[in-house]
This record gives C-alpha cells, structure tokens and sequence, in this order.
C-alpha cells in the first residue's frame, strides 16, 4: 500500500527535467542586420555555413542545387550551402514548434516556400524580414509589380523571388498521337481510357494545381476567386469539381483506389508507361527528363485552352534563422542572372527565370535567348497565351482539405 | 536434392533481389516489358558522383550516430547486466519484462512526446538528441545479450581473479569483458543495424540537421531515375558487412593470439 | 534489516545506469504523450476539455478503419514472417555443414533498412515491375492493366510483402539459434520408430521452437503495427496505417491539432502493453496445459 503514494512523487520527478523548461527564460532580439549595407553583410557572411530547407522529391533539382549553386556559393562567397530535403509543410510545422519553445536560434537559414506555405508561416510571424528589397539583385533586376502578391497574400518584402513556374501535362507521342485540348475532352479521353489517367494526391503542390486547374474550367473562371476568400462562393462552386473528379475516379489508374503521392512518383508512372500523362509546373521538365533518359524522346507537353496556371516561387528566411546574413547572400545569388540562366537550362533544371528580361543588359538577354528549351518544351508565346494566376491561399487550402472529404474519403 | 531447393529459394527470396539492385544502379532505363535490361549506362554512377560530397556526408554521419549509439547502450547495460545475471530479487521477471518494452511499442509514442521538450533543452536537431532517442529504443538488445553473456561467463572467472587479488575494475576491465566480446558484438551489431537504418526517428529528432543516408534516400526512391536508390542501397549492403567481417576476422585473430580459439 | 537496504540499495545502484534513463526517456516520454494528449504542457496553450481529442477521435470512422487496417497488415505479415521464417530455418539448420555458409544469405535484408527492402519491392511488384515483365514474357498478360493489382489494392499487400521479407531473416535467426542447441539423436530417434517427416516436424520440432516463434511474432506484430517507414513508401492513400494517421496529424496540419495526435499515439502504446501482457499469458497458459497433459 505504501508503495502506491510513492507513484505520484516519483512520476513528478521523471518529468521534472521537461518542467523546468517552461522555465528557461526567452532572449531578446536584436537584429540590426536590415540596416547593414549589403557589402558588409556579405563580408559577414564570409567562411559560413547555410542550412537551405527545400522540398527534396525532384532529383534534377537537388543535383542542381548540390552541385552547382553550392560550388558557386563557394567559390563567390566562401559559404558552404547545405541542402536539406524537407517538405514546405513539414518545415513550416518545425518553426512553429520552435517558436512555441521559444527558441531564438533554430537550424534553418533558408526555406523554400511560395503560395499557402508562405500565408501561414506570415500568418504565424514565422519569416525575417522584409529583406528582399535589399538584396541587390531583386533591386536591379525583378520588376517590383511582379511580386507584390503571392497566391493573393501580400508578399511585403518578406521573400525574395528565385523562380517562376507554369503548368503544363507531358504525354508521349508515340502512344497519343492528339492529346485532349480542354478540360471536357480531357474527362472524355480519361472515360475512353480506362487505367491510365491519374494526378499526384494533393496537397503535393502539382497535383493541387491539377485539381486548380479542373476548378477554374468547371465553375467558369478564375476572375471570379482573385477578390479574396468567400466561403458563400467556395460553397456554392466546390460541389461541382467533386463531382466532375468523382466522376472520373473509376476510370483513373488503380480506379482511383489510391493517387501517386507526388509529382515525381507520377513521372515514374509515366516513364514506366503505367500513366499516360504526367504533368509539371516546369515548363521544360520534360526536356529535363529527355535529357536524363529518363524519358523516350518521343515525349511533349501540351496546356489545355483552359488555361495553364503560373506562379512565382520564393525564398524566405525563418525569424529563427542562426546565419541571416549567410541566407540573405544566398537569396541573392538565386536571383542573379548567371544563377537564373544556369536554372533555366533545360540539361539542369528548366525553372522560368524571376527577373524582368526588359532591366537586363542586351548581352544578357542574348544568353537567355540562346538557351535551347528543347523539342519538348512549348514556346513562350504559346505558354503565355493560356497563363492564368493561382487562387487565393485560403481558397487553395479549402480545395486541398475537401479534397480529401469529398473525393478520397469518399 | 531437397537442399538444392531451400538454397533455391534462399537465393530466390533474398540474393536475387539485391542483383536486381546491381542491374537498375547500372540500367536506369530499364522499362516493361524487358526481362533483362534493354541497355546500360553509367547516368546512375554519374549522378552519384556529382552529388558525392553529399552522399560521403551523410553516410559518415549515419555512421556515427549508429556508433555512438552503439557505445551509449554498451555503457547504460553493462552494470545492470552484471547485476541482473547475477543476483535474484523480486519482481525480476517484471522488471527484465518492463526493460525490454522500448524495444517493443512503436517508438513513435514516446519519440513524438519527447520531441516538443528535446526542443525546449536545445536537444532537437543535435547528435546527442539523435543518439539519445536511438538508444533508448535499441538498448533492449544490447541489454539482453550482454544478460546471456554474463550468465554463459559464470561466477568462477570473477572469484578466481577476486581471490588473485584483482580489484572491481580490473576485474571487469581485464577478465570479463574480454570473455564478453562475443556477446557485446553481437548485441553492438544489433543496436548498429537498427540505428543505421533508422528514418523516421533520425528525421524527428534530428529534423534534417543530423544528416543520414536514409533521410537521403528516401526521396530518391519515388524518383524516375532509379539508378541511384539502386545503388545507395547496395552501399548501404556493403557497408555493414565489410564493418562485421572486420570485426569477426580482428575479433578471431585477438582471441587466438590470447589462445581461446 | 540493515542488510536488506544495503542489498537494495547496491541492487538500485547497479541498475542505475539502465533505470534512469528508462524512467526519464522512456516513461517520462510516454508521459508527456499522455499529458499532450489531454491538451497539458502542449506547445500552444489548450482551449478545450481534456479530453476533446479523444472525443474527436473516436467519433471519427475514419479512425476505425486505420486502426483496423494496421492491426490487419500487422497481423497477416507477422504471420507469414513467423511461418516463412520457422520453415525456412528448419530447412537451413538440416543443411550439410558445406552449404551452411552459402546459406547465409539469408541475412542481406536483416541489413537492408526498411526504405530499401520497401523500393526492393516496388521494384518487383508494381504493374510495371520485374515480375510483371517476366509475366509478360511468358505470355501470361498481355498488358501492364492485365497485371493483377498487388501494391494498390486497398488491402495493404504490398506492406505485408516488405514486412515479410525484411522480417523473415529475423525470426530465421531467432528459430536457429534455439535449433543449434537441440538434439539432432531425438529426430533420428523418431524417425527409427517410424513416424513420418511431418509428424516429426509438428511434435518434436515444432514445440521446441515455439518460443522462438512467439518472441518474433510479438516483435514484429508491433513493429509492424507502429512503423511508419514501409508505410511511408509503399502506403496507399486509403485507408492509411496509423503511423502515417499520426505523421499528417503531427506535421502537416497547425499545432492545434496535436492533442489529437498525441491521443492516437497514447491509444496505440496501450494496446501494445495490453496486446504484449494478453499474448504472453495465453502463451504460458497453454504451454502449461501442455505440460498438464
């Protein structure tokens, strides 16, 4: 019996180390480092490490980044750049956990982040800044109009622009001589073809924006969501595009029984023929792939008349961030032309350059121009014929989570 | 005849696969319906090679925290095993039973708890977190062979040398722990493999700081070029056996120089 | 009573090295899930009762069948783990002592982590893997559609292929290390009384691995229904294991929802000691009604 009032000391005493930590006492910030002239942050920076948390699923990405910024990052300013592969969710989740343990040195310098990421982590004061306006390379040469808003949320200088994206589908010539031209042909085609049509399980971001995609057609429009969040609308609008995804579920790859559950693992479906398309926010992905072997060459992409929705991509730097200005030195060099350019090539990623081509010099804009997109990439012209923006964050978020509700759990 | 067929299937169930691993490393186009790669190339090896530094880190840091964690459950278990070989008391089944559950709940019930704290004492995302929490859920086996080892050993070597006039620490540090190699080997090898090849705890308490190789290959396995999962995981292969084929063959020339074998 | 102490008190000093970090880590660890699971010492303050999370979650079926689906996928692999694992070791320990050595191969996927044995078999199994081709090469299909759907059928199949075969070297392992201590006269014994291969597998053999078999079935039946690893690579995204439940609960949503995670966490480590306690009991129940007899 004595033994049994011993239970509750001794449970104290094993969780006393863990409540003397609601004790330990928060420091105060002092950043003074938005002040500081970028040449001296860069001396700053000099000799130190940078952690760069990025979504870590597409191995031609990591490649670049492993080899070549990091080299770059060496040889200009002496930092040794560290990928870490984590998804932009996961991470976003980390900060938060920090912040409510109130750690003020964390382990993330840089993040990579656009679109809902960025609103929540905003939202939750997560993000340093505003430091975009003082990296000199966002001040020569991005056009200022083109990153006020981020998924409708205002960016506010809290990240720095490092690439653009649009959404185009891959498909293999030597199976499908014309593929589906609009979203109606598109559910036909999945109908005459059962098995074979399928897209990445959201919230990955590609197959969110599938789903985008399909939301936009089948409600008429996407000028009707740029205003802002309404429930009304969203509840009055989703229903058709559980239906119309419902619909189609039976006819897609495993009966819809399960969804690849990325982008990339889709683009293994579509190399290995098990899926008929695969789709990319990188316009010359596909290239990309060609090029790797991991693709036939036979491969192209095409957009629906729809529309193809783009984006800017960015990155941003935790309030936690233990090497600030090494981040900030980063952030730039991303959006320098030999780093755009050195993306842009299709051989090493194939990511639309950030900046504004009108601010570059003629010499300049000559390198981009020569760059080959390849075969399979479309033109320009073409992509921006059918561009559309993205949604509002909150919209996209309501869309992922009913997702879920209405079509897997269906 | 009937050999033939169990060794059939041993090679079936376990050796084909892992030739299987060496073909993809050096055919990443290898497609349906091919029984036998259409071609090879080397774009997997190449892609290795271009992300070496990388790859070499994280492995070396795998190895470390798995070493480590290795040393930490050896020093948590070697008293206690002692003790719990030699001495009877109450509540030993009980107690040996609730020592030996770490090994057995999911470790994600008290990883997860941990978490939010390891963070507050500034043990997230450091080697000592990592090799904390990999400890406490595989000394089990460390713990466990060190009990057999100490109950295969006996009383007599320890009187003898007590009554030689050796003290405690010699005692153990010159008489039993060599006759306990073969059980800290085999416990060590066990705590080893299930650090090393451990995801998900690594990726929770080191939250990608810590680097390890199976938080490198975990996103390479979805990817379209197969090539280098293929061939992180025949290194991941090698690796350990090169590690224990060391260790059997210095462990055999240590006990045949004392004369024991 | 002097005496007694001093023994408890060198007894409690010799495990210390072992008690104490057990006590703070492994029980302080599963304490501080239970108090986050009542909504205490969570990273944001909690608003609601102590126990909405479980409220939330029990009402939710989805719930159900994750908890279902995993105590399935544990269940049938750890099963075929023990059976592949008892035959194939008792086919290796009859061996000639010139074969033994090649028979070690049978250790390459206790090596393997469990990523790597789950892209062994995606490798192999999905509708565009080797077996299919192999398949197609022998005229059985036609199509990759024709391949029976094995990695996404809804029933966890391809899970309980990557636990079997990173679990049978295992429990292989466990079985010899019983069979090299077992009498090899009694098998010959038998045999010269005329009782047939399997009777001799079933009544001499047999029960003298059965702890061995026991002590497998209940490590992998837990590790298969908690690990998080396999399920992450070759999960399907309906219904999902329970580990992975707990992963999106945990990382992918705000921190609000993490008493519910921490309450799914709390279910599971109580139905592991329940399920551990329930097993060994039955276990000596029976074997000592066998012994009765």
């Amino acid at each position: 019996m004595p033994r049994r009032c011993t239970l509750v000391p001794m449970l104290m005493i094993i969780m006393l180390p863990f409540l003397l930590t609601f004790a330990l006492p928060a420091r105060a910030p002092g950043d003074t480092l938005l002040k500081t002239p970028f040449a001296r942050i860069q001396d700053q920076a000099r000799g130190t490490k940078v952690r760069w948390y990025m979504f870590g699923g597409w191995a031609h990405v990591n490649s670049w980044v492993d080899t070549y910024a990091a080299a770059e990052m060496k040889k200009r300013h002496d930092i040794d750049l560290v990928r870490v592969p984590m998804d932009a969710g996961v991470f976003i989740n980390k900060l938060l956990n920090e912040k409510a343990a109130g750690r003020k040195t964390g382990s993330i310098d840089l993040l990579w982040i656009n679109g809902e990421n960025f609103k929540n982590a905003r939202e939750a004061d997560l993000l340093f800044g505003p430091f975009a306006g003082r990296l000199p390379n966002v001040q020569k040469y991005v056009d200022p109009d083109s990153i006020t808003h981020d998924f409708g949320f205002p960016v506010a200088g809290y990240e720095a622009p490092f690439g653009r994206a649009q959404f185009v589908f891959e498909y293999d010539t030597a199976r499908i001589q014309t593929p589906p031209k609009t979203i109606p042909e598109l559910k036909a085609w999945i109908m005459a073809h059962p098995g074979s049509f399928t897209y990445p399980q959201p919230p990955d971001f590609t197959g969110s924006a599938f789903i985008r995609h399909v939301f936009y057609a089948v409600t008429g429009g996407h000028e009707q969501y740029m205003a802002g969040w309404n429930p009304d609308l969203f509840a009055q609008k989703a229903p058709l595009l559980w239906s119309w995804l419902n619909a189609i579920a039976p006819f897609l790859w495993q009966k819809g029984q399960t969804y690849p559950k990325d982008s990339a693992f889709l683009d293994t479906l579509f190399s290995r023929g098990e899926a008929a398309f695969s789709m990319s926010y990188h316009p010359p992905h596909a290239q990309n792939l060609i090029l790797q072997k991991a693709y036939p060459e036979t491969v192209k992409t095409f957009v629906l008349e729809d529309g193809s929705i783009f984006n800017t991509h960015f990155t941003a730097i935790p309030f936690n961030a233990p090497n600030k200005a090494g981040a900030m030195v980063l952030a730039n060099f991303l959006i320098s032309v030999d780093a755009q350019l050195s993306k842009y090539i299709p051989e090493n990623w194939g990511d639309f350059p950030a900046l504004d081509m009108d601010r570059l010099s003629a010499q300049d804009k000559n390198r981009f121009q020569a760059v080959d997109l390849g075969t399979a990439t479309l033109k320009p012209g073409q992509l921006a014929a059918v561009a559309v923006p993205e949604i509002p964050a909150a919209y996209l978020e309501a869309l992922e989570q009913g997702w879920k509700e209405h079509v897997l759990d269906k | 005849m009937k050999h033939t067929v169990t060794l059939i299937l041993l090679m079936l169930f376990f050796a084909v696969p892992a030739g299987v691993l060496v073909l993809i490393s050096l055919a990443s186009g290898w497609r349906f319906p091919d029984v036998w790669p259409a071609g090879f190339s080397f774009s997997g090896i190449a892609l290795f090679l271009q992300q070496k530094e990388q790859i070499l880190s994280s492995l070396a840091s795998s190895f470390v925290f798995s070493l480590l964690t290795v040393g930490v459950t050896f020093f948590m278990c070697l008293v206690p095993a002692a003790v719990f070989a030699r001495n009877d008391f109450r509540g030993k089944t009980v107690l040996e039973g609730l020592l030996l559950t770490p090994a057995l709940v999911p470790p994600m019930t008290f990883a997860m708890g941990l978490h939010f704290f390891f963070i507050k004492l500034s043990l997230a995302d450091t080697l000592p977190g990592v090799v904390l929490i990999l400890a406490i859920f595989s000394y089990p086996y460390m713990f466990r062979a060190l009990v057999a080892g100490f109950q295969t050993m006996g009383e007599h070597y320890r009187i003898c040398a007590r009554n030689l006039g050796a003290g405690p620490f010699s005692i153990l540090w010159q008489v039993e722990l060599p006759l306990l190699m073969p059980a800290v080997v085999a416990g060590g090898s066990v705590v080893f493999l299930v650090a090393f090849s451990e995801y998900f705890l690594v990726f929770l308490i080191g939250g990608g700081r810590v680097a390890s190789f199976t938080g490198l290959l975990m996103p390479l396995l979805s990817s379209s070029n197969r090539s280098l999962a293929a061939l992180l995981t025949l290194i991941f292969l090698l690796l350990p056996v090169g590690l224990f084929f060391i260790l059997d063959l210095s462990l055999m020339r240590s006990f045949r120089k004392k004369g024991m074998a | 009573m002097s005496w007694t102490n001093n023994r408890a008190g060198r007894l409690v000093s010799g495990l210390a090295p072992l008690l104490l970090p057990y006590l703070v880590l492994f029980c302080g660890g599963i304490m501080l899930t239970i108090c986050q699971s009542f909504g205490v010492f969570t990273p944001l303050p909690h608003a609601g009762a102590a126990l909405d999370a479980y409220a939330k979650i029990l009402t939710d079926p989805a719930f159900f069948s994750s908890f279902g689906f995993s105590l399935g996928v544990a269940m049938v692999s750890a099963f075929c783990t023990m059976a592949a694992g008892t035959f194939l070791a008792y086919q290796v320990w009859q061996l000639p002592a010139k074969l033994a050595t090649a028979a070690l191969i049978y250790k390459i996927p206790l090596i393997l982590p469990h990523i790597s044995v789950a892209f062994v078999v995606l490798v192999f199994w999905s509708p565009s893997g080797i077996v299919a081709s192999i398949a197609h090469s022998l005229g059985i299909i036609q199509t990759m559609q024709d391949f029976p759907n094995i990695l996404y059928s809804g029933w966890g199949l391809g899970m309980v292929l990557a636990y079997t075969l990173k679990g049978t070297p295992f429990a292989m392992l466990l079985v010899l290390a019983l069979l090299v201590r077992f009498d090899v006269r009694q098998i010959q014994t038998a045999a010269m009384l005329g009782a047939s291969g399997v009777r001799i597998f079933f009544s001499i053999v047999l029960p003298r691995m059965a702890p061995a078999m026991h002590t497998s079935f209940i490590i992998l039946f837990l590790y298969g229904f908690g690990a998080f690893d396999i399920p992450f690579v070759l999960g399907e995204s309906r219904p999902g294991m329970l580990s992975i439940h707990v992963y999106n609960l945990y990382f992918k949503h705000d921190l609000a929802r993490r008493p519910e995670a921490m309450a799914i966490l709390t279910m599971m480590f109580f139905f592991a000691v329940i399920f551990i306690i329930a097993y060994s009991k039955t276990v000596q129940r029976l074997e000592n009604g066998v012994r009765k007899l």
